[in-house]
């Protein structure tokens, strides 16, 4: 269960954020929602592809953290195995709200990683403390990420970009197992298109988003050899 | 598709016209030289048969290039699974049974009904060998907002408002399609009786001619009846019913869950459909007049609808069940009403639409010579399907164990049953109805539909017979063991209807 709070100097005075990363902190998710502006950090290590939004059906790029369900193979040992965290990890445990037509930030206060020791998030005399400045910093990328997650994605659609895959792995024990569910650029499509597509493509400053969720494909391995590592196949 | 055909005129604009129109517009939208017009009187008032569709009505849509999405919506369409028939083997005690769109398990492999005859007595056949009567019960979806659209997880048709479908459909046609649409009474047909139609007279638009004439005019049947002079089979001798009264009722709260098959409940001298689009239902009493006066009848639906329906209005609607002698003659086909019409215990009515727009679409014929050919196995092709479709009902009534009148032992009577079904009905004294009961390609009831009813209604068709072959014993058991673990599975991640018809009204389908 989540209480989400809107976060204020009074209430939330004392309370420290556990800035370490491990299952028990609720970072044991399978993929994280990203964002085109985040995609030249992330593609250095994960696999970024698009996943439909159970409620509403809509398309939006995420980095794949795992093959199945609460499977995180970047978690080690309470520390985060890799170069970049993404935002919309390392954000919790805040979100955006929306009080009076403004952003705020809002806290999810049952949160495991609301502790008595870690970071804390205000001063003694109620200022933002660091933590919380970039904190505050992340949700706004955040916020703009998703809506430019709309544009980006609906582009992609209209031209016919995005296509579902299947990936077989085999891992080291010769176990067969099938990511499903998961969707990427149709290379073939964006090959063929008219010049005038392809014009409207870079003015909007989709192509370099396009061709890093391409190359991020190269993360597959890594993950694959994290999996194997994990069970001791390596 | 290299055809002679270049000017087709379609005349009537109902459901049938409008359907046939839109295939042949979006088959043919990259052949400039195929002229497809619709001409249909300002004055008639179209009559909406059947509010349900078959699974062959999500390629159909798909082939005419409409979103689901905006059908869904515009159409205040819901999902249909099947049909649940009730009280139809007896009508001492409350009994059901399913006919729902998914095969039986493994139909492709091996006929699993005999390895379920064992376990009859525990599990009825639709809930052993498919997961979508349980879906159907818990009022589940077939799919979720993630299924691309026209994909599923279950198989599935649609149940839907009739007049919003021929709008849809009549927007499409003639915005993104160009089908020319001409509003105008037909005044006479040109043409010797014993030749091709030559032209139509307007009253407005002067003459029409055309290379083919698609008849899609309703009972009136102006082309092939009034003009040709083509005999009706009428069939009331083998399905009594021949009047239905509709109605449609609110729900009692917007939140009311939405069925997910077609109701159909036995009555003492006929049925009850109930459909549920996502605003109303749509209910009705199909029977029998010679079994039945119009007050008893009405008085049955009312008990029906109950309360909540106190004041709805009635209306009555006549029904000739039978079909014609001859659906394709020279230059002129029927389509729809104007070539047959059968009480819609299967929701057969849209689905022979589609499949006669796509024949004369893919086999629109080369010239006049070949004209006659095409018209030949059209009519042996569809008289076909009418006698199928005519058998598979009866089939419905002849299995029932009511009592409570004389429709019933009437329906029971040798004499009405067509030889055709009297010879399946002895095949299956010792087989379970299987592909050479139904040998077509393209069966409108695979042996798979009469499974369902038989065993729902609780024949025992191959059960005595003789004992079953061990050969796929091991492979049933697990398929049986499959099916339950899957609806567990379903039952988990399925929406229900109305959430996810919401959902859809939010933010759509996507078509990936």
């Amino acid at each position: 269960m989540a209480t989400i709070e809107r976060l204020n100097n009074v209430s939330h005075k004392d309370v420290k954020i556990n800035t370490a990363y491990s299952p028990e902190l609720g970072d044991n998710v399978m993929f994280s929602l990203t964002f085109p502006a985040e995609f030249r950090s992330a593609q250095a290590y994960y696999p970024i592809v698009f996943h439909k939004d159970a409620q509403s059906g809509q398309f939006y790029p995420v980095v794949l953290l795992g093959f199945q369900q609460q499977e995180n193979l970047f978690l080690n040992q309470g520390k985060w195995d890799a170069g970049y965290v993404p935002i919309n990890v390392s954000r919790q445990p805040f979100s955006i709200g929306v009080q009076d037509g403004q952003r705020v930030v809002n806290i999810d206060t049952d949160s495991a990683k609301v502790s008595a020791d870690g970071e804390p998030l205000f001063l003694e005399f109620g200022g933002h403390a660091p933590y919380l400045e970039k904190v505050s910093g992340m949700l706004e990328a955040l916020h703009h990420g998703v809506e430019e997650n709309k544009g980006f994605v609906e582009c992609l659609l209209e031209f016919k970009l995005i296509e579902s895959f299947t990936l077989d792995v085999t891992l080291n024990d010769g176990s067969q197992h099938q990511l499903l569910g998961f969707y990427t650029i149709n290379e073939d499509t964006l090959n063929e298109l008219t010049d005038e597509q392809y014009l409207t493509l870079r003015a909007k400053g989709y192509l370099t988003s396009i061709y890093m969720m391409l190359a991020s494909q190269s993360q597959f391995a890594d993950l694959v050899s994290r999996k194997n590592k994990q069970l001791n196949l390596a | 598709m290299n055809t002679s055909v270049k000017k087709i005129l379609i005349v009537g604009g109902g459901s049938a016209g409008w359907l046939t129109a839109s295939l042949l517009a979006a088959d043919y939208r990259f052949d400039k030289s195929v002229q497809i017009s619709l001409v249909e009187s300002p004055d008639v008032k179209h009559i909406g048969v059947g509010e349900g569709t078959w699974p062959s009505m999500r390629g159909t849509l798909q082939r005419i290039g409409l979103s689901e999405t905006d059908f869904i919506v515009s159409c205040n369409a819901s999902f249909k699974q099947g049909s649940w028939f009730r009280n139809w083997h007896t009508h001492t005690h409350p009994n059901h049974y399913h006919h729902p769109f998914t095969p039986p398990v493994a139909a492709a492999e091996f006929d699993i009904a005999p390895y379920w005859f064992p376990h009859s007595d525990k599990v009825d056949f639709a809930h052993a060998v498919s997961t979508q009567a349980a879906m159907i019960e818990a009022g589940l979806a077939p799919k979720q907002i993630t299924t691309p659209e026209y994909a599923f997880v279950n198989n599935y048709g649609y149940h839907l408002d009739a007049g919003r479908f021929v709008q849809l459909l009549q927007r499409h046609a003639v915005n993104q399609l160009g089908v020319e649409h001409i509003l105008d009474n037909v005044v006479s047909v040109n043409g010797d009786k014993d030749k091709p139609i030559q032209s139509i007279q307007t009253a407005q638009h002067g003459l029409i001619e055309a290379d083919l004439f698609i008849d899609c005019s309703g009972f009136a049947s102006l082309l092939l009846g009034q003009h040709y002079d083509i005999n009706f089979l009428e069939q009331r001798h083998v399905l009594f019913n021949d009047c239905a009264l509709a109605a449609q009722v609110n729900y009692a709260e917007p939140e009311t869950a939405i069925a997910s098959a077609t109701l159909a409940t036995a009555q003492s001298a006929g049925w009850i459909w109930d459909i549920g689009l996502q605003t109303r239902r749509g209910i009705g009493h199909v029977y029998s007049s010679a079994h039945s006066s119009d007050e008893n009848a009405e008085h049955t639906l009312r008990r029906y609808i109950g309360e909540q329906g106190a004041d709805v209005e009635v209306r009555k609607i006549a029904i000739k069940p039978g079909f014609r002698e001859t659906f394709w003659q020279h230059n002129c086909v029927g389509v729809g009403m104007a070539a047959g019409f059968i009480e819609p215990l299967e929701a057969s009515a849209l689905v022979m639409v589609e499949l006669a727009a796509k024949f004369i679409s893919e086999q629109l014929p080369s010239g006049q010579r070949q004209m006659a050919i095409t018209a030949k196995r059209f009519n042996e092709t569809f008289r076909y399907r009418w006698e199928r479709i005519i058998d598979f009902l009866k089939l419905h009534y002849v299995l029932s164990k009511r009592e409570d009148s004389d429709y019933w032992r009437d329906n029971r009577d040798a004499a009405s049953i067509p030889e055709s079904l009297s010879e399946m009905l002895e095949v299956w004294r010792g087989h379970s109805p299987s592909r050479y009961d139904v040998p077509m390609a393209e069966e409108l009831f695979p042996a798979a539909s009469y499974q369902y009813i038989l065993y729902g209604l609780q024949h025992c068709a191959g059960k005595k017979s003789k004992p079953v072959n061990p050969r796929f014993q091991q492979r049933a058991l697990q398929q049986f063991q499959y099916m339950a673990a899957q609806k567990q599975q379903l039952k988990a991640g399925l929406p229900n209807n109305r959430t996810l018809l919401k959902q859809i009204a939010s933010h759509g389908l996507q078509t990936i």
